[in-house]
């Protein structure tokens, strides 16, 4: 699962900045093109939710999509073994 | 079943300011009535005039948008008329406290199986904010330039007293809980009651030293005390800290109902 946020619907409260426990979620810094600042996400794998929802089966924390006040956050499907970034912490 | 299938995702985005409080009030009501399994066919949602109010349009269920104030007494109807129907109400504090104050008690006393979700943002939003009445003391609206003088409404204390089954308060810093809460609510038969304090950035915090939507859910989180400690407080005989907002569950009884579910 990959951590999303709808530009479409975010309107740029930052209220998700405030509760992931990993502070996945930062204030941007650049408008898109609706003029709005949205969150930058600060390496989403980290999220229990990307992780392990699939294998309990249901949404587990959940703070960010809760607060939402927009409904933008979401979780998608990925494809199998897709290429992807990943910073490793020491 | 996710609490997202019950959004009417073609309304969306919805019309409120950025950071309003009731975005996330709605996102904690979906999740627990999905909690209960509900059918969309047999779930009503009812609301009067105001911010609060426009959520039954992004709802996919059948929902009735009445007049200032009159949410509980369409309500009181649906019930009436067929009590098989599962009904919420959502309302704002001026169109429950204010306009609709009468139908709030007696919907209290009557103890109705409903359940209503008070979106208490503190003034009208929707109208260019004007005091309401829980604004709190000295706290800036239109009406109120100097800061309002007025005693406020505790619609908890009101509920309670006026009967109702279910009562509970929470803020929208506090979604899991409310979640809880309004699930707790829809399982109890006759009148819940859950009011949750929610920002409203653009009329209320912009008056009153909220410059960022983040300072009033902030204020929220540092300013909520459970009612259990506030109970322990006052049998120590030690004053509440100022400014402080009670929250928990505070009345859960099994007062004979009307319009239950045969
Ligand atoms: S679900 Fe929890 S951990 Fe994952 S991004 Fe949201 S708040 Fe952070
Ligand atoms: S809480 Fe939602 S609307 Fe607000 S900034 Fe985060 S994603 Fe955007
Ligand atoms: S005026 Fe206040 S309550 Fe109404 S939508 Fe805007 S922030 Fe929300």
């Amino acid at each position: 699962m990959r951590l999303v946020i709808d530009e479409r619907r975010c309107k740029g409260c930052n209220l998700c900045t405030m509760v992931c426990p990993y502070r996945i979620f930062k204030q941007g810094s650049k408008p898109n093109a609706r003029g709005i600042v949205v969150p930058e996400l600060d390496r989403p794998e980290r999220c229990a939710n990307c992780r392990l929802q699939a294998l309990y089966g249901r949404t587990l924390c959940g703070m960010c999509q809760m607060i939402c006040p927009d409904q933008a956050i979401s979780w998608q499907e990925e494809e199998k073994n897709e290429p992807r970034k990943v910073a490793i912490e020491f | 079943m996710t609490y997202t299938e019950w959004l009417r995702e073609d309304r969306l985005p919805h019309i409120y300011c950025a950071g309003c409080g009731n975005g996330t009030v709605i996102n904690c009501t979906l999740n627990a009535v999905d909690q209960m399994g509900w059918k969309k066919e047999e779930t009503v949602f009812v609301s009067g005039i105001g911010c609060s109010s426009r959520a039954p349009g992004y709802i996919m269920t059948d929902s009735l948008h009445t007049t200032h104030g009159r949410a509980l007494a369409f309500a009181t109807g649906i019930k009436m008329a067929s009590p098989d129907l599962n009904v919420v109400v959502f309302t704002g504090d001026g169109d429950l406290a204010a306009i609709g104050g009468n139908h709030f008690i007696h919907a209290c006393r009557r103890n109705i199986d409903l359940t209503v979700v008070c979106m208490n943002n503190q003034i009208y939003g929707m109208t260019g904010g004007q005091g309401s009445p829980t604004t709190p003391m000295g706290a800036l609206s239109t009406t109120t330039p100097y800061g309002s003088r007025e005693p406020t409404f505790d619609l908890c204390e009101l509920a309670s007293a006026a009967g109702a089954n279910f009562v509970s308060r929470w803020t929208s810093y506090h979604v899991k809980e409310l979640t809880r809460a309004i699930h707790n609510g829809l399982k109890t038969s006759g009148f819940s009651f859950i009011e949750a304090a929610v920002q409203c950035p653009t009329n209320y915090g912009r008056r009153n030293k909220f410059r960022q939507v983040m300072d009033q859910i902030e204020y929220f989180k540092t300013h909520a005390v459970l009612q259990q400690k506030a109970d322990r407080l006052r049998e120590e005989g030690k004053p509440l800290p100022e400014n402080s907002i009670v929250v928990g569950e505070f009345v859960h009884r099994n007062r004979p109902a009307m319009g239950v579910k045969r």
